[in-house]
Formats: structure tokens, sequence, C-alpha cells
């Protein structure tokens, strides 16, 4: 961007000397041949003094344009990071902040636990246990989000075609399986999937949120597609489903943190699923993409560069 | 019916340890609380506890403060660390500075009772824990928990990173059955199930690099359904 600018800049300039150029040598060769003819020549001069001053003029104001747009982009650049480092801490504090009470109430749950409970607080107890276990979660989520931002990446060589092939392999073979269908698509013609590199547990985290995703958002008897494919210097996961689908005002905004779409009412977890997924993903210098349809179905991709 | 064993159990908050007590008292033990690292040390002297619950994040005197005394004074007495999840140094540091073990808050209280026991069931009293040593052997197999280097037959041999955890933290816990959730908590800091993959591939890593066959292994056997277990012989080396 910048460069074209400057490439901008030259041409005129250099255009303008020639332009000048021109001028002094017409001026001297009009005085004398004809004099009527000097005259018009000093018209036409004028002509082209009013143009190069034109030139000179948005000449400068682009340099200082340009000058300007880079101030503003480092100050943007250098606000970005702050705000960054400043959600960073927040969630580290917000982790550590809520680890002591929730240790504090699952321990007393677990004082108050015995057999000799009527049914009645007995089913109370339970409750309160499976939802201060899922705050844990929730907590644990956060965290995971937090850590990955300075976390060192134990990177290696990951074939995505064995990493996919047993995800879904493990799904199928669950002691619950699903009551969706489940397909995986990888090329093996012309050729395989080139290998990427990347920390291969947190690759997986990020497909088998994916995949949990779709899991949620869809009934049973849907079809879940996982498919994966070299994309000139990028290899696309996708996971496509047949689900409920996103609104198109809310698919920006389901990659914030906790925001959980208009669908998603009734259905478990934490809203920090898909974030983790994009957090995983910018670290590996990737990036994420959904369409959707309501009523139709979702795709979520995963561009991972190819080294 | 001999004597109950005797926990310390320190943590600055009162509102856990006025829980974690009276659970562990049930559990059949006698408990003392320290709300800090002088009180914990001092009745280190005075209680002779069998085992200390210490929580890492105190002020004045953190954790780590109280186990670099207790072991830089040659007292063993086993130590359960309860960290601070997401700090994953500080985990392995645990284990290094002489910690008998370690779990993340926040835990569920049968859990920590199910360590407690773990750890006082390996303990030798008066003698040092395997977590002190600096270099641990299983028959031909030597870890280097300073350096983190390990050698099979004499060699030195190549791990990735989280494999060479899991090895360190497998090999301090000979004999206990490990499941991939605690094994996924202790060694990756994540608390929830991502699939068996994510431990399997390193144990896989490791059996390879040991030359361990599955079906008849010197060092890793699978315990199915459930996790793994470490079945070598651990011993200390200097």
């Amino acid at each position: 961007m910048r460069q074209q600018q400057w490439w901008r800049i030259a041409i005129i300039l250099i255009s303008a000397i020639i332009l000048g150029g021109i001028y002094y040598l017409l001026t001297r060769v009009n005085l004398l041949i004809n004099p009527t003819l000097y005259l018009r020549g000093r018209l036409s001069a004028l002509l082209i003094w009013s143009w190069f001053l034109l030139l000179v003029i948005s000449a400068t104001h682009m340099i200082f344009q340009t000058k300007r747009r880079n101030k503003y982009s480092e100050e943007l650049e250098k606000l970005r990071y702050e705000n960054k480092i400043t959600r960073h801490r927040f969630l580290q504090r917000l982790d550590h902040e809520l680890k002591n009470p929730l240790t504090a109430i699952r321990a007393g749950l677990t004082n108050v636990t015995s057999d000799h409970l009527s049914d009645y607080v007995a089913k109370e107890i339970t409750a309160i246990q499976s939802q201060a276990v899922r705050i844990s979660r929730l907590v644990a989520d956060l965290r995971k989000i937090a850590s990955l931002e300075d976390m060192t990446l134990e990177v290696m060589e990951i074939s995505i075609t064995d990493l996919l092939q047993e995800t879904v392999d493990s799904l199928k073979s669950r002691n619950n399986p699903v009551d969706q269908e489940l397909i995986l698509i990888t090329p093996s013609a012309p050729w395989p999937l080139p290998p990427i590199l990347g920390d291969p547990d947190l690759i997986l985290l990020a497909v088998l949120n994916l995949i949990d995703n779709a899991l949620k958002f869809t009934d049973p008897g849907d079809t879940i597609e996982i498919r994966a494919s070299e994309e000139g210097k990028y290899i696309a996961i996708e996971v496509a489903d047949t689900g409920r689908g996103i609104p198109e005002e809310e698919q920006d905004r389901i990659w914030e943190e906790l925001y959980r779409g208009s669908q998603s009412h009734g259905i478990a977890g934490s809203g920090l699923g898909l974030p983790l997924v994009k957090s995983i993903v910018n670290i590996h210098r990737g990036r994420v993409t959904l369409r959707s349809k309501p009523g139709r179905g979702s795709v979520f991709c995963i561009y991972l560069p190819i080294p | 019916m001999e004597n109950p064993q005797k926990i310390l159990l320190v943590d600055d908050e009162q509102v856990i340890t006025d829980r974690l007590g009276p659970f562990l008292y049930r559990a059949g033990y006698q408990v003392q609380v320290a709300k800090d690292g002088d009180r914990a040390l001092a009745l280190v002297e005075t209680f002779l506890p069998d085992l200390i619950v210490l929580d890492v994040m105190m002020p004045l005197m953190g954790g780590r403060e109280v186990l670099r005394q207790l072991r830089g004074g040659e007292n063993w007495t086993p130590v359960i660390m309860l960290t601070q999840v997401g700090e994953s140094s500080e985990r392995t540091m645990a284990l290094l500075e002489g910690a008998d073990d370690y779990i993340n808050k926040p835990f569920d209280s049968n859990e920590l009772a199910a360590r407690i026991k773990a750890v006082l069931r390996r303990a030798h009293p008066g003698q040092p824990p395997l977590a002190v040593a600096e270099r641990l052997r299983s028959g031909d197999l030597v870890v280097d928990r300073v350096r983190q280097r390990v050698y099979f037959r004499t060699k030195e041999i190549e791990l990735s990173p989280k494999a060479l955890s899991l090895l360190s933290y497998m090999i301090v816990h000979p004999e206990e059955l490990l499941t991939r959730e605690r094994l996924l908590d202790a060694v990756w800091g994540w608390d929830f199930p991502v699939g068996t993959r994510t431990v399997d591939t390193r144990i896989a890593e490791l059996r390879k690099a040991l030359e361990d066959d599955p079906q008849d292994p010197i060092f890793i056997e699978t315990a199915p359904g459930l996790g793994y277990r470490f079945i070598g012989r651990v011993e200390k080396t200097i």
C-alpha cells in the first residue's frame, strides 16, 4: 500500500519536470519565429504552470496524508496491543479470584452429601454440584484463552489427514455414539494433504471444539461433514453441518467471548468454544471463516498455513 | 486401632480450610490447620504431620518457599501442593522442588483424598521421596529431572517436551493408576476431556522411544478403559 503511494508521487514529480522542460523549449522557439505565436505561447504557458502548481499541491497533500495515516495506524496498533494485555490480565485475575471460592463451594457440597438426605435435598445438592462443576469448566476455558497468548507452542509436523481420521474414529467409538452422521473427506489423489507445522494438542482442541459445536446445533439424523483440502498456501479444514444455522447479524459476534447466539437457548455451552478455536488458529497464523444459512446449516472453516 | 495419620492443611483461605479440615477428619485423619507459611513451619516441628497439604499462593510466605525450607532442612514429610493451573511452570517446579504431588484448584475433595492416600501409601517415613531426587533410574532408563534429559541404555534420547513432562510425572508416581484425566490435568493443565488422543499419542511416543511393547510392557502398562500405570521399579541415583 505505502509503496504504491510513493510510486504515484514519484511519477507525478517526474512528469512535472518533463512538462516544465517542454514549456521552456516552446517559449524559446516561439519568440524567435513569431511574436503572436509568442503571446499564444504565454497563454498556454499559464495553463501549463497552473497545472504544474496543482500537481505540486496534490503531491504534497498526498505525502502528508500518508504520513498521518502511518502515524494513525501505529497508534491503533499500539492501542490494540495494550487492550490485549489488559484483557489478558483481566482474564488471569478473574480466573484466580474464582478458583478459591469454587474450591470452597465444591468442598462444602461434598461435606453435606450423605446417604441420609431426603430425596428433595439430595436432588438440590446434585443440581448445585453440577452447576459448580459447570462454572469450574468455564473458568478453565477462560484461563486457556488467556494462557494461549503467551504460551510456548510445541511445534511439530502434523498430518491433518491422520489427526482428523483418529478424531472421527474416536468420536464414533465413544460410549455414547453420536446420532448424527459423521462424514470425513480428505484428499488422496493426485496427492494427499501436505504436513503442516503446529502444536498437535492445540490443533486437535480446535477441531474437537468445532465438531462439538456442530453436534450441539444439529439434531439426530443431521449430517456433519468434515472436509480437508489444500487451498493455495493453506490447508482448509471445514466442518459443515445441516443444522439450524446462524442468523447473518450474529455471524461476526459468535467469535466473541461469552457470546451466545439466539439459537443457543437451552443448549449447554460456555460461549468460549469458538473464541478458543479462533485464538488457537490465530497463534498458528491461520484464519477462521464462517458461512451459514438459518435453517440450512453452517460451515466453519479453519485455514492453517502450509510451511 | 492404630493412631490416625496426621495431616497439616496449609491455606490462607479460611473458607477452604473450614471445609477441607472436617472432610479430611471424617476421612479418618487427624488434621491441623495453618493459615500461613510461618505457622506451617512451626507446626511441622510440633505436630509432626505424616503429610502436608500446601497451597502455593499465600501472602508473605508462599507454598514453594515453605517447601524449599522444609527440604533444605532435610525434612522429607510428603507434600501435596495446591497449585494454580494457569502456571504450567509452577506445576513443573512443584515436582522438581520435592513436592510428592500437586492438584489444581478448583478440585474435588474426593480426588484430594485419593491423592493423599496414594502418597501416604508410597511414602517411606524419614526417607527422601522420589520427587527430591535429581536423577531417577528404572532398569535401562534414567531420567535427569533437573536437566530435563532422558537416557536409555546409556544413550540420550530425544523426546518432545510434552512426552518428557509426561514421563517425569509418571516416573515419580510408580505403581499408581494414572487416569487420562489426571494426566491431562497434571501435564497439560486441561481439566476437561478432549478425547483420548492427546494422552495416547504421547504415551505411544514414549513407548516407541523406550522400545516398550504395549502387550508385554516393562515401563508403561495400559489399564484398559482407565489410563496408564508406570510399572518399572524406580530408584534414586546420584
